[in-house]
């Protein structure tokens, strides 16, 4: 009897084993989806992106209706200090976040809305179309395969090439890159490299396909301030060079002056304040983004002057305030924002901050 | 590495040296008189010395042992009480037969392991993970020679598909490979199955570290499909604990073939070792002791040297 049911047993997983596995690797779906050719000018539009996660069985919103777009060729700056929800943003935008969070909202990537696309869809999308470097370069490269593989692998995922050609369009782009010796490198472990030659290789490997849009996530902060420079001069060059489209995520002010066009801030999950670079600089229309920009050092500041930090403390992901986020920070608050979460007002051209005082102004 | 591995085998003679010392003077602690054993219903006192004697086991047991430990260093094993025959002999001809079934049992019980915990680290708590589990758990607990007993009263004999025990039909003059074959399938599935339970579990837990990595999220962001992410990416780098596990368990392997060769009849070393111990047949005993010695520095050494080749953050000087 014992014997027969450890029978059954092996039988029934074995089944059990063959439909998992049917229903999760499907079989290959080759036919590529045309692209709706929409009258659209910008590579991205995102509205009312919401992401919320699972715990203990109540969701929370990590992001509440971010929206922003990037036009052809334009560096957008989507800045925030560190759990302000820029990464979940930014994985949200190519659908890498665990299965447990809850998307909504639209992501327009030259009209084709990404949240809706099926998985096979989206993976063609990935490291294609779009490309994405990491903040770690330590980690972000698998350690037991060589440069050059880890290279031509996306090369090999998105075109019909034999691996000859694709080794020798990896050669290219560690050129490009500016990576000395590159032959040899090509026969090199992540180990063998510093750090800033490993995000050298991120940047190679996400620019492998010529991405349209290539998103940034803090790609300097782990590296030492020459190598930053290098790396963020690197950046430049690429992209502006393939017309690429670029999404870059950082909490260094610098780095924003430095890179973008345009700038999205975040705080607590929210973009308090969008604008050109210059406008959120010199005009700055946001108590918090004021805020941050007092926190920088200034090299003219009187020697004795102090940097003014924000008071308190980043709410919670389960203890947000009900109406205005920033409220319980803010020098200015007033009763309203306790009660009436603020829209955004257009102050300027194309410049957006979410705060009553500017509806104050408006009228 | 040449360097490496030559350092590494003149590290293991002190090892070998202190195997040779415990298990010889725990063969004489074993409570059993091989001249007993061996005269049986003919003993005699007179005998019994006479014996002794011959085989040289009047002398004091420290005595004994260097006799032994300089005849094993030139290369003699002696000669096997019962069947009267060289050890090395005796040996060589049962190792094949045991190398057989390990072999193809480590082989295969590595291929599920891998695949069924890397399958079950990617979807970690479902219900397929789970049932893995529990049966994982219900072979992991099992001893070896009861799950042999259960698949010789089962598969061959309510289902007659499987010989239970030897390696040819006997009354099969010519033995057809298939004939070995057949023979093979239940002491290999059996110690297959032991051994798969405990390694699943490893690969399982090594495979979910390794898709929490960074480089995962690489890979995804290239736009690799979840086949690939799993069997090339995370595959690779977190099989490297099982390649330790499995030099540490081949001496176990050959251990636990003891039971399965002795349940299936199987005459390979386990099966020589059961009946030399029944005998108290001590030159047998003590030379598959020195051999599982040296199996489990080779064993070690083999793991240490794999890495090297999969992980290339290893190197031996």
């Amino acid at each position: 009897m014992v014997s027969i049911s450890l029978y059954m047993g092996c039988l029934f997983s074995q089944g059990f084993f063959v439909i998992v596995f049917a229903v999760y690797f499907p079989p290959r779906q080759d036919a590529k989806e045309p692209i709706g050719v929409c009258p659209v000018s910008n590579v991205l539009e995102v509205e009312n992106l919401n992401v919320e996660f699972n715990m203990d069985g109540k969701y929370y919103h990590a992001v509440r209706d971010v929206s922003f777009y990037i036009e052809p060729g334009e560096v957008l700056g989507l800045v925030g200090e560190s759990g302000c929800g820029k990464s979940v943003t930014s994985l949200a935008l190519v659908r890498l976040l665990t299965k447990t969070a809850r998307i909504s909202g639209s992501v327009r990537y030259n009209g084709r809305d990404l949240l809706t696309l099926s998985d096979s869809q989206m993976r063609q999308i990935r490291g294609d179309e779009i490309s994405m470097i990491f903040q770690e370069p330590m980690t972000s490269l698998n350690p037991v395969y060589k440069i050059g593989s880890q290279i031509s692998e996306t090369l090999l995922l998105h075109r019909n090439i034999s691996a000859r050609e694709a080794f020798a369009q990896s050669v290219e782009m560690l050129k490009k890159v500016g990576i000395p010796r590159p032959d040899d490198i090509m026969d090199e472990y992540p180990h063998q490299l510093s750090g800033g030659m490993r995000q050298r290789i991120m940047i190679a490997i996400a620019m492998a396909c010529n991405p349209q849009l290539l998103i940034a996530d803090e790609p300097t902060t782990a590296l030492d301030v020459t190598i930053q420079a290098q790396i963020l001069e690197l950046m430049k060059g690429i992209g502006s060079e393939f017309g690429t489209s670029t999404l870059l995520i950082t909490h260094d002010l610098g780095v924003v002056a430095e890179m973008c066009n345009r700038v999205a801030v975040m705080y607590a999950g929210e973009v308090v304040e969008q604008g050109k670079v210059d406008d959120i600089f010199y005009n700055p229309q946001h108590p918090y983004t004021r805020g941050l920009l007092n926190a920088i050092p200034k090299i003219d500041a009187e020697s004795k002057s102090r940097l003014q930090p924000i008071e308190g403390n980043v709410p919670s992901i389960t203890r947000m305030p009900r109406a205005c986020r920033f409220a319980p920070r803010c020098v200015h608050v007033m009763d309203r924002c306790k009660v009436e979460p603020p829209p955004l007002f257009e102050t300027d051209d194309e410049h957006v901050a979410r705060c009553w005082l500017n509806e104050v102004k408006e009228a | 590495m040449i360097g490496y591995t030559i350092r590494r085998i003149l590290q293991a003679i002190p090892t070998l040296l202190g195997v040779t010392v415990i298990s010889f003077f725990l063969m004489h602690i074993v409570p059993g008189n091989p001249v007993r054993i061996l005269l049986g219903n003919r003993y005699t006192p007179e005998r019994a010395a006479l014996l002794s004697k011959q085989l040289g086991l009047n002398k004091p047991v420290w005595v004994q042992y260097f006799v032994w430990l300089g005849n094993i260093l030139h290369g003699n094993f002696g000669y096997s009480y019962v069947y009267n025959k060289p050890v090395v002999s005796l040996i060589l001809q049962a190792l094949p037969h045991t190398l057989i079934i390990v072999v193809v049992a480590v082989m295969l019980a590595h291929i599920f392991a891998v695949f069924l915990g890397s399958v079950q680290a990617y979807f970690e708590n479902s219900p397929f993970d789970q049932i893995v589990t529990v049966i994982n758990y219900f072979f992991y607990a099992m001893p070896a020679f009861w799950l042999g007993i259960l698949l010789i009263i089962f598969f061959a004999i309510d289902i007659p598909l499987f010989p239970s025990g030897g390696i040819t039909n006997p009354t099969v003059t010519h033995p057809s490979f298939g004939d070995f074959a057949i023979h093979l399938v239940l002491p290999v599935v059996t110690l297959m199955l032991i051994s798969v339970a405990g390694w699943a579990r490893f690969m399982r837990s090594s495979m979910r570290e390794a898709l929490l990595q960074d480089y995962v999220r690489t890979a995804r962001m290239k736009g690799a499909r979840e086949f690939r992410i799993i069997f090339v990416h995370a595959l690779r780098n977190s099989i490297l604990p099982l390649i330790t596990l499995l030099g540490l368990s081949l001496p176990g392997l050959l251990a636990g073939a003891l039971f399965v060769e002795e349940i299936f009849n199987y005459p390979g070393m386990g099966l020589l070792y059961w009946n030399a111990l029944n005998d108290r047949d001590f030159p047998i005993l003590l030379a598959v002791t020195v051999f599982l010695g040296i199996v489990t520095v080779i064993g070690n050494l083999l793991a240490d040297l794999i890495y090297s080749l999969v992980d290339p953050r290893i190197q031996y000087r």
